[in-house]
């Protein structure tokens, strides 16, 4: 078996967002494909339009306790809490990798404080990175996280700061966990964005009867998958039609349908995430859906589905 | 190199108490796959349930293309698996093979392969390539009771014509004394590992597959007889493939993935 490539097509399928040149509208979620090495079997990397790392703190995390999963209905819960093993590994192993599989390539930059956001970005500066992803919405972590992206000056403090530290493609990824979505979208914007990603997972909690447990150690989790679909269509419908920054739609994209519907809604690109778990060949299986979508309904330009919703 | 593939059910058959028996046809699996190495399995008919389940392949049959695996039903992913039968219209999928399997010393003469209920399955292979090897292998099983030995009558089979210097069958204990010893498979590897010193051939590698406390239990006799010792750790797994992080094992040399950096570990790598 060799590793799976998206099918030729005519329809052109390159988007920008927001500087970052995609040579199609589908990336990885962070945190559900690590830097790509573990899926090389499956799929060829550089064949997406781009690959979004797990998140990278500074100094390196060790994570949450296990048990870190759940399944639930249609999705699943996580609470890894950011394990990872720094910025200098990423930069030493990861990255090298993506440049010589020619894959375009997005860090997600973690921190515990304002200032770890700022000396991640300056520690990936002179490394071969096309855009990064603020992740400003992990709701695993203590400190840093969803706490950051929950509170309007927070979120304006964060991006102008990483805005200040880099002239690359500046994605800031949003978290569901709001009253109102918009308001954290249009501070991002406002700040610096160039493009803002969402959603982030939904905050949720599963219990074992038997054992009147928590079945994640930590209690609560991020929920994701299939499930999350719906709640991550509407948020994106919402912000696109807030902001005028492009938006990386995400949240239970498992398909070519789903990913044409985050388009529809006003997404220029999609991230597959949990579903590279059901199927390690998701991405460019979502890849082909779209192809076969636009071919059949005569889109000559992946770009003409950005936010062509009737309504 | 991994791969994806489609798995038709030969075969799916009830052989003890919630266990049961799943021939699969997969011959890329069948011919590559190393003892201890494991298959991540797409169910079919439970879409709800979007996650994979990871299993230990029990034997395979490379000339057939076929591979077996020994389930327990615990939940509702197994429960499901029992309703899978030739012919479905939907296979189960595979990704595999997976991770770093056993791996006996290079000059192991003499093993003791230790399986605490279904963990039976997962030695098996290894016990095979041992005796293939020459090697003098000891088998210790343990069960709730003697329905639950599934797999020891396929150990007694080969072990009988193998030559090997101690019993010519499992030792074999169970929790309600039906057969063998009564009570837990520990006090057979005290044993064994006594025997095997007094007569001047130690035993020079030892492979526990079971519940965690048996593994952790085994490891510390392991440890006292100075023995070379691997245990096969299984943690909730995403996807299988050492991406997630969901299935990590505390080790002394930090938390690693049970999928790709095991399922095999040294015992003396885990954090007990």
């Amino acid at each position: 078996m060799a590793a799976k490539t998206p099918r030729e097509t005519s329809v052109n399928l390159v988007v920008n967002l927001g500087g970052l040149t995609m040579k199609n509208p589908v990336t990885t979620a962070s945190g559900t494909f690590a830097a790509g090495m573990e899926y090389s079997d499956f799929v060829d990397v550089s064949a997406l339009g781009a690959v979004t790392t797990k998140g990278v703190s500074l100094n390196g995390w060790e994570g949450n306790a296990s048990p870190r999963i759940a399944e639930v209905p249609s999705g699943m819960l996580n609470s890894i809490g950011l394990q990872n093993p720094g910025v200098v590994h990423l930069k030493s192993e990861e990255l090298p990798w993506l440049r010589e599989q020619g894959a375009a390539t997005i860090v997600n930059v973690s921190g515990h404080s304002f200032d770890e956001y700022v000396q991640v970005i300056e520690a990936l500066e002179d490394a071969p990175v096309d855009a990064y992803e603020v992740n400003i919405s992990c709701p695993n972590v203590d400190a840093g996280g969803m706490t950051l992206g929950t509170h309007v000056p927070s979120v304006e403090k964060v991006v102008s700061l990483c805005r200040e530290a880099t002239s690359r493609p500046l994605i800031v990824k949003l978290t569901p966990n709001v009253t109102d979505i918009t308001e954290i979208a249009r501070a991002a914007e406002a700040s610096g964005a160039d493009a803002i990603s969402l959603i982030n997972t939904l905050l949720g909690m599963a219990i074992d009867v038997k054992r009147r447990r928590p079945v994640l150690a930590r209690v609560v989790g991020g929920f994701s998958g299939p499930a999350v679909k719906p709640v991550a269509l509407r948020m994106v419908w919402q912000c696109s039609k807030t902001v005028s920054v492009p938006i990386l739609g995400m949240g239970g994209v498992t398909t070519g349908t789903d990913a044409v519907e985050f388009m529809l809604a006003g997404a220029t690109a999609v991230a597959v995430g949990t579903a590279n778990f059901m199927n390690p060949q998701a991405t460019v299986d979502v890849i082909d859906g779209i192809i076969d979508y636009c071919e059949e309904q005569g889109v000559n330009d992946v770009n003409d589905l950005i936010g062509a919703l009737e309504c | 190199m991994m791969v994806d593939i489609t798995a038709p059910v030969l075969d799916n058959h009830q052989v003890g108490p919630r266990l049961h028996l799943m021939t699969l046809s997969a011959p890329e699996i069948a011919s590559s796959i190393k003892p201890g190495q494991f298959v991540h399995m797409q169910i079919p008919g439970m879409e709800g349930h979007i996650l994979r389940r990871p299993f230990s392949v029990y034997a395979t049959y490379v000339s057939e293309g076929t591979v077996e695996i020994l389930y327990q039903v615990v939940g509702f992913g197994s429960e499901r698996m029992t309703k899978l039968a030739p012919g479905d219209e939907v296979a189960p999928k595979l990704i595999g093979p997976v991770g770093h399997g056993w791996a006996a010393p290079e000059k192991c003469e003499r093993a003791l392969l230790v399986g605490g209920g279904v963990g039976a399955a997962p030695l098996y292979l290894l016990f095979e390539q041992l005796v293939a090897a020459g090697v003098d292998v000891t088998v210790v099983l343990g069960a709730q009771t003697e329905a639950a030995l599934v797999c020891r009558e396929r150990y007694a089979r080969v072990l009988s014509t193998a030559g090997c210097c101690a019993e010519n069958a499992p030792l074999c204990a169970t929790d309600d004394g039906t057969f063998g010893r009564a009570g837990f498979c520990t006090s057979l590897v005290d044993d064994a590992v006594s025997e095997a010193n007094a007569s001047g051939k130690p035993f020079d590698y030892l492979a526990v597959c079971g519940p965690e406390p048996l593994m952790k239990i085994v490891s510390g006799q392991a440890a006292q007889a100075n023995i070379p010792c691997q245990v096969s750790m299984e943690k909730r797994m995403a996807c299988g493939v050492g991406a997630c992080l969901s299935c990590v094992v505390e080790t002394v040399h930090g938390k690693k993935r049970s999928c790709v950096d095991g399922p095999v570990f040294d015992a003396q790598e885990v954090a007990w």
